[in-house]
């Protein structure tokens, strides 16, 4: 197959052209543009280091990057944690199809708009809104939940429980279930089930559930933005503001590059903790 | 008849570093019946796929029909083949199938309806020709790939382990099904097996491959009973083997010294020669026997199959002797009491083979 | 410990459909800021998005943008799924992770990136940009979709065709194609699921193009409006559609073959 193949080339080259113009090209564009200069609203191409010394000497930059980074963090260990009993309850406790109905039923949430569910969640979250509604009926309330961190967590484990349960659910459910009855033979308790055999064989799956639920959350700016209040900014907001209001794009592009930096090496470390072999004893 | 309809000549085939077929030089008979046989891994379905074009020799020549095949791509060639996994179409349905290599040399659809329908009917699998292909059994799909591949009326056939996901007596029946036509036809099988007693069922000639080379061709009688060297004396069949050094007419072993069958030419004396005693032709018995080769062994195991039972004796160097007789002869050997046991042949019975020693 | 269990479960799942819930009910609701306990039923809210123009404006381009990104992702990914299927080439694992890669990467960083990219060759604000983008970032989904088909095919099917007579070109019509048919089928209905439900980068990059998702996020930016739920119904409805016609592809497959 060495020579030239027509055929190859026709199935082989497309994406190669697409991904190349599309996808490789925005982003090392993306990387060159935070060394650009903007002057009279006009930006220019240049090397300079000015966005990248302005923007990490700005405090408010730095406050944004470790709230961004803390908020992903804690959402994806929260929503881990939260979807941990129902995918055990899914994996081990119901039958097949039941298992099956729920991983349909939570693919759903993908294909509805996010900003609409966004938007209910404001109207459910709000002063006057359903949940003070009702609690108003037993004379409590009402409180103040939007604006506030905990708007921005009820968005952001929103978005990522359904996949972290799918996650969850289906690295559970291909533990060897014989594994589960030996350590029951030896007269572990269930705590002691979960902890002695059911996370070590799980780990992977868990973690990669937990990198997904970040990788999400760092990313969204509708959750911070509509539910939190933007107090303060995540680094997605500040890549709006930036872009959207001024022409300054070289500042969004080092927001930008800062969030892909940071992305790349969360995951890898994160994979390579998933995928690192037990020590053995 | 006997005009040759496939010759390799000098083949070879690497991919990479590896050498699926080291050379291979073999000459197929036009109406000829021709098994490839082997381990997994001596290059037969290579060679097989080489005549149907899916890859390319590395060295040498393939000829079909008087034409050179190399570089012809598969679709140019008539070479219809019938594969291990079958590779039926799933979205077509049976009479759809077999219309299939009709339909992509053009034939107008009337036609290829009532060509598929004859052969459909041939293999006795008329009545199901709407039906979808999951929905038959493993000899119904058999049968279909069989009429899609012969729909064509080729000259030659290839097949690939057709049999092997088949069950035991499902075999039996498809290898009387294939050899019927086969005669009927008049056309050229080759056909790729590791199974032995498909190979000596149907065959008119079997090629014996090992680690990319063929080991021997002939009949499955020759090959039998004259394994041309090492391989295909243990590959083929229970023989035992004993090596020596020719000594005037005799061969000298561990064992012994044997006598030696009568070759045309006597080979010099110092030679390294196997000596091959076919099982069936081993005697043993408690007391001493008539025979000019004699020696003694130990029981080890026995195997039982049908009528006849096989037993494995080890003589005082390690050497292993199989020995095949009627289940009823056993009652005058008494293996219960164990101890040794008396083995012989008689000298014209053996084969000898002089060749490399590997 | 079962049952608490199954109590718990319940309770998540009504905190992923609650919202979806909500939404649909309050666009039947006649109050201006939607809470309990509900007021008259209503479809005011439908009516008057059917009568405002922008709104068709923005779902005929959605439409657009869809089915557009639907087909041509499908097609890119198919293109990649055969070429992985099919070949051993050197540099398949780059070539696998220049497909796969876009869905790891924060949709509000691509959103920059194509809009920065787009400005910089002159194609921004135009529906295609949107097409384009969204391309980009379903083709892996419909690579994996039909990737996984092409891991179920029998190994000596494509051989063979070319066995019986067919050329490279014309096994690829009569049996890759065919065969890969159900997932094809599922992989446009997804992708185009995906993109009419994608608002970061069509707002960046669609200019004055407006796709219905940014149409909403715009109303979401100005007040409290509960058209957003007689959008979010009507949005919801067609996704799902696309969603269950996919599932169905492939589910009436099945069918087909166990018959």
């Amino acid at each position: 197959m060495k020579r030239f193949n027509a055929y190859a080339l026709t199935f082989r080259l497309p994406i190669i052209i697409w991904q190349g113009l599309f996808f490789i090209g925005p982003l090392a564009f993306t990387i060159a543009m935070s060394f650009f200069l903007v002057k009279n609203f006009r930006m220019e191409e240049a090397f300079e280091m000015k966005n990248w010394s302005r923007m990490l000497s700005r405090g408010y930059v730095w406050d944004s990057y470790w709230f961004t980074l803390m908020m992903a963090a804690g959402s994806a260990a929260l929503t881990s944690l939260l979807a941990f009993p129902a995918s055990m309850y899914l994996a081990f406790r119901s039958s097949e199809s039941m298992r099956r109905w729920a991983i349909f039923l939570l693919i759903i949430p993908f294909f509805t708009s996010y900003l609409v569910r966004t938007f209910s969640w404001y109207v459910i979250l709000a002063e006057s809104g359903v949940i003070n509604a009702g609690l108003g009926l037993i004379g409590l309330g009402p409180f103040t939940m939007l604006n506030t961190i905990f708007g921005t967590l009820v968005g952001y484990v929103m978005l990522t429980l359904p996949l972290v349960v799918i996650l969850q659910t289906v690295t559970l459910a291909s533990i060897d279930r014989s594994l589960i009855q030996a350590a029951r033979n030896l007269g572990c308790g269930p705590v002691r089930v979960i902890f002695a055999t059911i996370l070590p064989a799980a780990k992977t799956g868990l973690i990669v559930a937990a990198l997904f639920a970040f990788i999400l959350a760092f990313g969204d700016f509708v959750a911070p933005y509509y539910l939190g209040g933007s107090k303060p900014p995540t680094l997605p907001i500040l890549i709006i503001d930036t872009t959207k209001a001024g022409q300054q794009w070289p500042r969004a592009a080092v927001v930008a590059v800062m969030m892909m930096v940071t992305l790349f090496v969360i995951a890898f470390t994160a994979i390579l903790l998933a995928y690192r072999k037990r020590a053995s004893r | 008849m006997s005009e040759p309809l496939v010759v390799l000549d000098g083949v070879e085939k690497r991919f990479d570093d590896f050498v699926a077929v080291r050379r291979a030089d073999l000459t197929i008979n036009a109406g000829e019946f021709v098994a490839i046989m082997g381990p997994s891994g001596c290059g037969k379905t290579t060679t097989l796929r080489m005549l149907a074009g899916l890859e390319d020799p590395s060295a040498g020549t393939i000829h079909i029909d008087g034409k050179v095949m190399n570089g012809v791509p598969p679709h140019e060639r008539d070479t219809p083949m019938v594969w291990q996994t079958l590779a039926l179409f799933p979205f077509l349905n049976v009479r759809e199938n077999v219309e299939f290599g009709l339909k992509m040399r053009g034939v107008a659809a009337p036609e290829r309806g009532r060509r598929a329908k004859d052969w459909l009917e041939r293999m006795e699998i008329g009545e199901f020709a709407g039906r979808n292909i999951e929905t038959l059994s493993g000899g119904q799909k058999q049968r279909v790939a069989l009429a899609r591949a012969l729909v064509t009326e080729p000259r030659l056939l290839l097949l690939d382990e057709p049999l092997s996901a088949l069950d035991a007596h499902l075999v039996i029946r498809m290898q009387s099904v294939l050899t019927r036509l086969q005669r009927e036809l008049g056309i050229t099988f080759v056909y790729v097996t590791h199974s032995q007693s498909e190979a000596f069922a149907m065959a008119d000639r079997i090629v014996i491959m090992a680690s990319g080379e063929v080991a021997q061709v002939g009949g499955a009688r020759e090959i039998y009973r004259n394994p041309a060297n090492r391989f295909v004396a243990e590959f083929v069949g229970r023989n035992t083997i004993l090596t020596g050094s020719v000594e005037g007419a005799r061969l000298k072993t561990a064992l012994g010294s044997f006598t030696m069958p009568g070759q045309g030419t006597q080979p010099a004396d110092g030679t390294q020669a196997n000596l091959v005693i076919a099982a069936d032709r081993l005697q043993i018995g408690r007391g001493p026997l008539e025979v000019e080769n004699t020696l003694r062994a130990t029981l080890i195991s026995e195997e039982f199959v049908g009528a006849f039972v096989t037993l494995f004796l080890e003589a005082e160097d390690g050497t292993e002797f199989k020995v095949q007789l009627q289940e009823s002869a056993l009652g005058a050997l008494d293996l219960s009491s164990g101890g040794t046991f008396h083995l012989g042949w008689r000298g014209e019975q053996a084969h000898l083979m002089i060749e490399d020693a590997r | 410990m079962t049952w608490v269990l199954r109590g718990y479960t319940a309770l998540l799942f009504t905190f992923v459909f609650a919202p979806i819930f909500f939404s649909m009910m309050f666009s039947f609701n006649s109050a201006r800021f939607p809470t309990l306990p509900l007021e008259g039923f209503t479809t005011h809210w439908y009516e008057t998005i059917f009568a405002d123009e922008d709104f068709w404006r923005a779902a005929r381009n959605s439409l657009i943008v869809s089915v557009s990104t639907g087909v041509l992702a499908t097609i890119l990914g198919f293109c990649t799924a055969y070429s992985d299927y099919r070949y051993r080439f050197r540099g398949q694992g780059a070539y696998l992770a220049i497909i796969l890669l876009p869905p790891t990467i924060p949709l509000i960083v691509m959103a920059l990136a194509m809009l920065a990219w787009f400005s910089k060759v002159g194609i921004s604000g135009q529906v295609w940009t949107i097409i384009i983008a969204h391309t980009v970032l379903t083709a892996p989904f419909a690579m994996a979709i039909i990737r996984l088909r092409l891991n179920q095919i029998d190994a000596s099917m494509e051989a063979a065709a070319w066995n019986l007579g067919a050329s490279e070109w014309r096994a690829m019509r009569e049996v890759i194609l065919p065969f890969c048919r159900p997932a094809i089928l599922s992989s446009l209905f997804l992708t185009a699921a995906v993109s009419f439900d994608e608002f970061t980068i069509a707002w960046f990059v669609s200019g004055l193009n407006k796709t219905l998702p940014v149409h909403v996020l715009e109303i979401v930016q100005g007040t409290i409006d509960p058209q957003v739920n007689a959008i979010g119904t009507l949005v919801f409805l067609t996704s799902m559609t696309l969603v269950i016609a996919a599932q169905l592809s492939i589910f009436f497959r099945l069918q087909r073959s166990t018959r």
